[in-house]
């Protein structure tokens, strides 16, 4: 994509050529802190549920000047022979589509036409429009739209992954409900078992994945390009979702396990339970299943409870996470930490994310144990305390 | 509504969505083959979230470029 960039500069100013991007990432901000780096200066559209269709990028099109596609992956090198300088005839016949009016769809009128016909194709849309045209506000209807195009057509994978991505984007924003990120894992899965050559669903799959599934890293050169764009003395976009833990680690070929020289810091389960679940946690497993001798991503995420007035007490040890393998099967990590905030108190969401590889045998769903120990303190100037929380992970072997 | 007239109704919703220039395209047969229209699509731009459709080009010869930052 860069080398596009580069070679049609001089034809975008001699008004030649018009470039036009579509991102099928879930998070624009991050594809725009990518083209303010990349001195990217064309329109970049958002398709986070992928409507255009494609199911891999990148694909580049050349498009004529009648809107017919004359090349698909063009030779960048024969681009302006090919192209540029060719005189395209319009087609035959006319095209019966309506070029669309530039305003965002009437959502009323989406949603009166998808109650009055009730088809799977008319819910899909609504739910479409919502989440492109809608806002965060706008989320749990367009769950619910896709919901209701699926109650239809329960094999629809492009449904199945734009639920995903709603529950996605619904975990990160203040309507989150618990277990929003699994039900997105869940639904992207589903998305990608009706079409495994769907690299669209898979990519999002292993945006979160384990590292023995990347095919890349996602969004490590985030750092690169915020640092890139402060020493040439402009301020980076600020991004509202910061990728961490598998969305910047590095792919692997082999699965490094953890030594076994780390102890269970509470073997005996002696430290109070946090019974009032001051700290709320949820537990996620990416991909959602798992074959024999495949790795799942953990995503462990811990928030205190805003009801409580929970907090996190930063003037002793940080949280841990002690994981207890189960024979044959491995993990990256058994003693995990989180890191401690800067005040005394603090109330931030933590995260920990380890991977766990199933032995080639490996034929049931396990269950694996593991704990987190943490100091949290309640109300304000409440008792703070040192408490235990059981964490089991399920792992859900894939037939 | 009676049942006659919003069966009446909604096939011709449906129809109007099977034939309308809409924000969303049928997923099938991506990428368009060389010689056929690209579909139209009507999407937010990334910067404001304004909409642009790819028919604001015709007239133009376009590259367009489907990508991810990763």
């Amino acid at each position: 994509m860069p080398v596009w960039h580069k070679a049609t500069k001089a034809w975008r100013e001699q008004g030649k050529l018009a470039v036009v991007g579509i991102t099928q990432e879930q998070h624009a901000q991050r594809c725009r802190l990518f083209a303010q780096w990349q001195h990217i200066d064309w329109p970049i559209l958002h398709d986070p549920i992928n409507v255009t269709g494609p199911s891999v990028v990148p694909i580049v099109m050349a498009i004529d000047e009648h809107g017919i596609v004359r090349s698909v992956r063009p030779n960048v090198r024969t681009f302006e022979r090919d192209f540029l300088d060719r005189t395209f005839e319009p087609p035959t016949g006319d095209s019966d589509a309506k070029p669309n009016p530039l305003v965002a769809p009437d959502l009323a009128h989406a949603k009166s036409a998808a109650e009055q016909s009730n088809t799977a194709a008319a819910w899909k849309q609504y739910g479409d429009e919502l989440v492109l045209w809608g806002g965060d506000e706008q989320i749990n209807s367009a769950i619910d739209a896709y919901r209701r195009a699926l109650a239809i057509d329960p094999d629809d994978g492009d449904a199945h992954f734009r639920l995903g991505v709603c529950f996605r984007r619904r975990s990160e924003t203040s309507l989150r409900d618990d277990g929003d990120f699994q039900r997105a894992v869940d639904a992207w899965g589903r998305g990608l078992d009706i079409d495994p050559n769907h690299y669209i669903r898979r990519r999002r799959i292993q945006q979160y994945g384990p590292r023995l599934a990347k095919p890349y890293p996602f969004y490590d050169w985030v750092p690169r390009a915020a640092e890139a764009i402060r020493a040439r003395g402009d301020v980076p976009i600020e991004l509202a979702v910061l990728p961490t833990g598998a969305e910047i680690a590095h792919p692997q070929r082999r699965f490094v396990e953890a030594e076994h020289k780390d102890a269970s810091p509470d073997p005996e389960g002696r430290i109070h339970r946090d019974e009032n679940e001051l700290i709320q946690t949820e537990v996620v497993v990416v991909p959602a299943r798992i074959k024999p001798g495949e790795s799942a991503r953990i995503h462990v995420t811990m928030r205190p409870d805003d009801g409580r007035q929970a907090h996190w007490n930063n003037e002793n040890e940080p949280v841990m996470l002690w994981v207890d393998v189960p024979d044959g099967w491995q993990t990256d990590r058994r003693l995990l930490t989180a890191p401690l905030g800067d005040d005394p108190e603090s109330t931030e969401t933590r995260s920990i994310e380890l991977e766990l590889k199933a032995p080639d045998n490996a034929q049931e769903t396990v269950r694996v144990p593991a704990y987190l120990l943490y100091y949290v303190c309640e109300g304000v100037d409440g008792t703070c305390l040192y408490l235990r929380q059981d964490l089991p992970i399920d792992i859900t072997l894939a037939p | 509504m009676p049942r006659a007239i919003r069966r009446t109704v909604s096939a011709i919703i449906a129809a109007l969505l099977a034939t309308c220039a809409c924000t969303t395209l049928p997923a099938a047969d991506y990428p368009p083959q060389v010689g056929q229209p690209h579909p139209d699509v009507l999407l937010p731009n990334i910067e404001d979230r304004a909409p642009v459709a790819l028919s604001q080009f015709r007239g133009k010869k376009l590259l367009l470029i489907q990508f991810a930052s990763w």
